[in-house]
């Protein structure tokens, strides 16, 4: 799966990989390769300017530590953060079932 | 190019283009990305050769940084939120007269030229790819802003008798765009 195919969808991947606890950038792209068994194709580098848009955006905080002499900056999900994912989880809920409905025939989903 | 060369060129890479904070952690990430490899085995050669391939080409990444940077943020704000200013500031020139107001023509002239240079510094923002020539541009931009805004707010209350009503909207939006633009500076300008 390509960066294009993934556009608007990027942050809930990033938050939904913080939310079983903090990790650092590389650890985000493990987990998001690990949750989708490998089938994400994203050069690790984009990962990076994208959770710098989310702790803009308030969604999640970056702290900084020292580990094998290196700077580390490690991220986890703000209050602001579960509540988006929360709703970006329920929206994409509400988008798989009425696509799914529409190209495979099935019931629509209640839009209440 | 040997392994440790490979890494060592693509961090001086990111590092002569992006802040040192950002170039860092790049940094961690792209040794965290080579140790994995070696952990599958990799030699050191092929480890960093992967690592690197995997991190994406340093201008792709320094260009997805520069999307996302506060130089870009504040640059689409103040672009959108420019023609409404405008308005309102158009709207006190021509309810005031303007062209009775005491004010010398060459302030006339430098008042335009310097409005359309940050608007040319604000769409340049928006459209380089290059982290420090947008984070240049955008902070430019804000600083040519927030000296007009605050010579505009200084002729229409000071040079002014009959303040004209539109002002009571101009003013206050001229004088959030200064508190934007200081803020916008600060963040842009960020280390």
């Amino acid at each position: 799966m390509r960066a294009e195919e993934l556009k608007g969808h990027l942050d809930a991947l990033l938050l939904a990989a913080l939310e079983g606890g903090p990790r650092h950038g590389y650890a985000v792209m493990e987990a998001l390769r690990e949750a989708t068994g490998g089938r994400l194709d994203l050069p690790t580098g984009t990962i990076y300017p994208a959770l710098h848009r989310l702790a803009d955006a308030g969604l999640i905080a970056g702290s900084w530590s020292v580990v094998a002499g290196r700077r580390r900056r490690v991220y986890q999900l703000t209050v602001a953060g579960r509540r988006a994912l929360a709703g970006k989880r329920a929206a994409w809920r509400d988008f798989a079932a009425t696509i799914g409905a529409a190209l495979e025939g099935g019931p629509c989903p209640d839009p209440a | 190019m040997s392994g440790s060369g490979l890494i060592e060129g693509y961090r001086a890479a990111v590092a002569a283009q992006l802040p040192a904070s950002v170039a860092d952690e790049l940094a961690d990430g792209l040794a965290e990305t080579y140790h994995s490899y070696l952990e599958k085995g990799l030699g050191a050669d092929a480890a960093a050769r992967a690592a690197v391939a995997e991190f994406g080409e340093p201008a792709v990444v320094v260009a997805a940084f520069t999307r996302a940077s506060p130089a870009r943020r504040a640059a689409r704000r103040l672009l959108l939120t420019g023609p409404l200013i405008g308005a309102c500031w158009g709207a006190v020139l021509v309810t005031g007269h303007a062209w009775t107001w005491p004010v010398p023509l060459v302030a006339r002239v430098l008042a335009g030229v310097s409005l359309a240079a940050v608007i040319a510094l604000l769409a340049a923002t928006v459209r380089i790819s290059h982290y420090r020539p947008a984070r240049r541009a955008a902070t430019a931009a804000c600083a040519g802003l927030a000296a007009w805004d605050l010579a505009a707010v200084a002729v229409t209350m000071v040079l002014i008798r009959h303040t004209p009503w539109p002002a009571l909207l101009a003013v206050p939006a001229s004088a959030s765009r200064i508190a934007f633009t200081a803020r916008a500076i600060r963040s842009v300008l960020a280390p």
